[in-house]
């Protein structure tokens, strides 16, 4: 560790030592370090529902490529306190610019700008990065959405070896060569930024050799005090300043102009993007659904329909970028490097657990235990202004063909023991 | 022959050596730590809340807005340092001293916060000088003596040529490349490719052809605006001064009358004791015909 490393650490280490302090001063539940925890529950679940995330590799080396990617599922049910998203910026959730983002694609369309995003879409993010700052990163998916602010996914951890020193971004021009984005017309402004600083400064030493203010200002008091002030060597010097800096600004102006003939503005357009649309051969609809406080356990009764041809088995409830899966989950869609963390491998009850045939229609219920509802700061919901949930039910037949539905409705908290 | 007449200034200015040499300390002291130091400080603050992601973020820096803000922004300190540097004192520096100032608040946000603890690279948050334009506004006041003249002409160069001035130092980000099939300029990859968690695209507020009218020219229509803003600013900002920097007193005359004088200056000198028969206490021994005849220069 060196020691810029460790004097960042001091800092950090003293701004946790007045957080803890406050924190026990006002007793207030404990807040992730990222932040991540700290958003609504409305706001996780009923939003940017992230399923199928990946971090790939977990291990990189500086200079080294790495990819964020996944789904997320625009909710219906987006809340009413949340603007809508008209604007959107697929971001990535991370300590500084740890990685530098090469490209981004959503649903195979770049998106370099901001664009909309349609309520009840599908859409598919590939995010391809470039290790930059080494060290052990939390990193997530992000839905930027203007005048809601971020909606942060999933995080999981990225490890970065190496130096930073090694580190090179170089991109290649429209009108050949290649420029290095970590160093690129930084000498020339630290030239520009001399010379003009150095300037000033002269300028005013130039007035500080002489006496500046009592005696300036007794003998300006005086009848006559301000043509004595008003020193030819003064004007002189005005004029040479005056001519120094047009004579300056113009070389400068148009030796840089002869230097980059061809320069764009900058773009600022907005990527039209198509979504997708989810596939399943269920219909659900949530009939009740009910939030057990002590028991720390979403319980849902949904009335389920198959319309398709083969029998299908529920196995995941994923919301706020939190899995809950059964044994049907685990084996159809457990991805090993998943975060442990955000996922409850036996989190996912149902009293009747046989499959939905096709044709049928039956009354499920639904019940996700687990205390990451506690821990990841979703039974806060009881807190909010409107009761509601939201999140993805996921359902295999026996060839693992996967069936994903969208489900939103009304949540009654039950608060004791004896009221559930 | 003196280089500077400051000699005579000294003499005309009736201290004693002491004087003088205190007045160097009071110089010091009053200039480096209090006078720059606060200017710096306070204008940075004030200038990072009204303008500040422009000057940061390389892909802000665009032919609209940037060249539009940044000189309103920064010609109001200017404004009031200016009012009361020159008129106290002669002294005009009072937009050199602000802007160095703004930039040296600026340069160690740069090395301290942006580069040290947030790891972006220098080029990236690169601020704009306007130190060229200070300079330009302190010559116009100094050359004219006219804070009119130099609202009018001071000013309007120093909107006018902040374009210019800066052009060699961000011409460089403005060059086209291709990335997935789009075209961009250098400074739009640049902040498409360090990941600012905080600052998503769309929060750029910049040119999105609203001009279009004017085609290319877009950067001097600008300018020209700007420009114009820029000297009500200043005349505003000029009065905020003269608020800000009013010194007077509260005297009382023969009759026992308190009134406000705001010649500070003359308070306890000959002068003042003719015009208002006493000096009440304020100027002891000043009080017979012989001394008022020695006092007046
Ligand atoms: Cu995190």
């Amino acid at each position: 560790m060196n020691t810029k490393n460790l004097l960042k650490l001091c800092v950090i280490g003293s701004l946790g030592v007045a957080t803890l302090g406050l924190t026990l001063a006002f007793t207030a539940p404990p807040a992730a370090a990222h932040g991540e925890r700290s958003q609504e529950p409305f706001l996780r679940m009923r939003t940017a529902q992230w399923y199928d995330t990946r971090w790939s590799p977990s291990k990189t080396s500086v200079n080294d490529e790495a990819m964020l990617s996944g789904k997320m599922h625009i909710a219906e049910d987006w809340p009413r306190a949340v603007v809508r998203p008209n604007r959107t910026f697929i971001n990535v959730g991370s300590p500084s610019s740890v990685f530098t983002r090469l490209s981004s694609k959503v649903n195979g369309i770049p998106m370099f700008t901001s664009g909309p995003m349609e309520l009840g879409g599908d859409y598919e993010y590939v995010i391809r990065l470039r290790a930059r700052l080494p060290g052990h990163h939390h990193i997530h998916p992000m839905l930027a959405v203007n005048g809601a602010g971020p909606i942060a996914g999933p995080g999981g951890w990225m490890d970065i070896q190496g130096n930073y020193k090694d580190f090179t971004n170089p991109v290649k021009l429209l009108v050949g060569g290649t420029i290095d984005t970590e160093t690129a017309g930084l000498v020339a402004g630290l030239f520009w930024h001399i010379l003009w600083g150095g300037l000033g400064f002269l300028w005013i030493a130039w007035f500080m050799i002489r006496p500046m203010f009592l005696i300036r200002a007794r003998v300006l008091a005086q009848e006559g005090g301000d043509e004595l002030l008003t020193d030819p060597a003064d004007k002189v010097a005005g004029f040479v300043m005056l001519g120094t800096c047009f004579i300056i600004i113009a070389i400068g102006f148009f030796v840089t102009d002869s230097q980059y003939p061809y320069t764009v503005p900058l773009q600022a357009g907005a990527p039209l993007i198509k979504p997708t649309h989810l596939q399943s051969d269920l219909t659900m609809k949530v009939l009740a659904a009910d939030y057990d406080v002590p028991g720390r356990a979403l319980r849902m009764t949904l009335t389920v329909t198959n319309n398709g041809e083969v029998p299908l088995r529920i196995g995941e409830f994923t919301t706020a970028g939190i899995r809950f899966l059964n044994k049907v989950g685990v084996a159809n869609n457990l991805d090993p490097n998943y975060p442990a963390e955000i996922m409850a491998l036996d989190g996912l009850n149902m009293e009747d657990d046989s499959p939905i045939l096709p044709g049928e229609t039956k009354d499920i219920k639904l019940d996700s235990r687990d205390s990451l509802w506690e821990f990841q700061r979703l039974m806060d919901m009881v807190h909010d202004p409107e009761q509601r949930f939201g999140g993805l039910v996921m359902s295999w037949d026996d060839s693992g063909n996967r069936h994903i539905n969208s489900i939103a409705g009304a949540i009654i908290p039950v608060f004791t023991r004896a009221q559930g | 022959m003196a280089l500077f007449r400051t000699k005579e200034i000294i003499a005309a200015s009736k201290l004693p050596p002491e004087g003088v040499k205190l007045s160097r300390m009071i110089d010091a002291i009053y200039f480096l730590p209090i006078a720059y130091f606060g200017v710096f400080a306070t204008f940075h603050m004030h200038f990072d809340l009204l303008a500040g992601d422009w000057d940061f973020w390389i892909d802000w820096k665009d032919r609209q807005f940037w060249v539009t803000v940044t000189p309103i922004v920064e010609v109001m300190y200017p404004g009031a340092i200016m009012y009361y540097f020159w008129t106290f004192y002669r002294q005009p520096f009072g937009a050199t001293l602000s802007i160095t100032g703004l930039l040296v608040g600026k340069w160690i946000t740069i090395i301290l916060a942006w580069y040290w603890w947030a790891n972006f690279p220098m080029n990236f948050v690169m601020p704009a000088s306007m130190v060229s334009s200070a300079l330009i506004l302190d010559c116009t006041l100094l050359l004219t003596r006219s804070w009119m003249l130099t609202a009018i002409f001071g000013v309007w160069a120093f909107a006018m040529m902040f374009n210019p001035s800066n052009y060699p130092i961000f011409a460089y980000s403005k060059q086209p490349l291709v990335a997935d099939g789009a075209l961009l300029s250098l400074a739009d990859y640049m902040g498409f490719t360090y990941v600012r968690t905080g600052t998503p695209e769309y929060i750029r507020i910049i040119e999105v052809g609203s001009l279009r009218t004017f085609g290319g020219h877009t950067v001097w229509i600008s300018a020209f605006f700007s420009a114009f803003i820029s000297m009500l600013m200043f005349t505003i900002w000029w009065q905020v001064g003269h608020f800000v920097g009013q010194s007077f007193f509260w005297a009382t005359g023969k009759r026992g009358v308190k009134y406000r004088t705001n010649d500070v200056m003359i308070v306890g000198t000959d002068e003042y004791a003719q015009r208002h028969g006493t000096p009440n206490g304020i100027a002891p021994g000043a009080s017979g015909r012989a001394t008022l005849a020695e006092g007046k220069s």
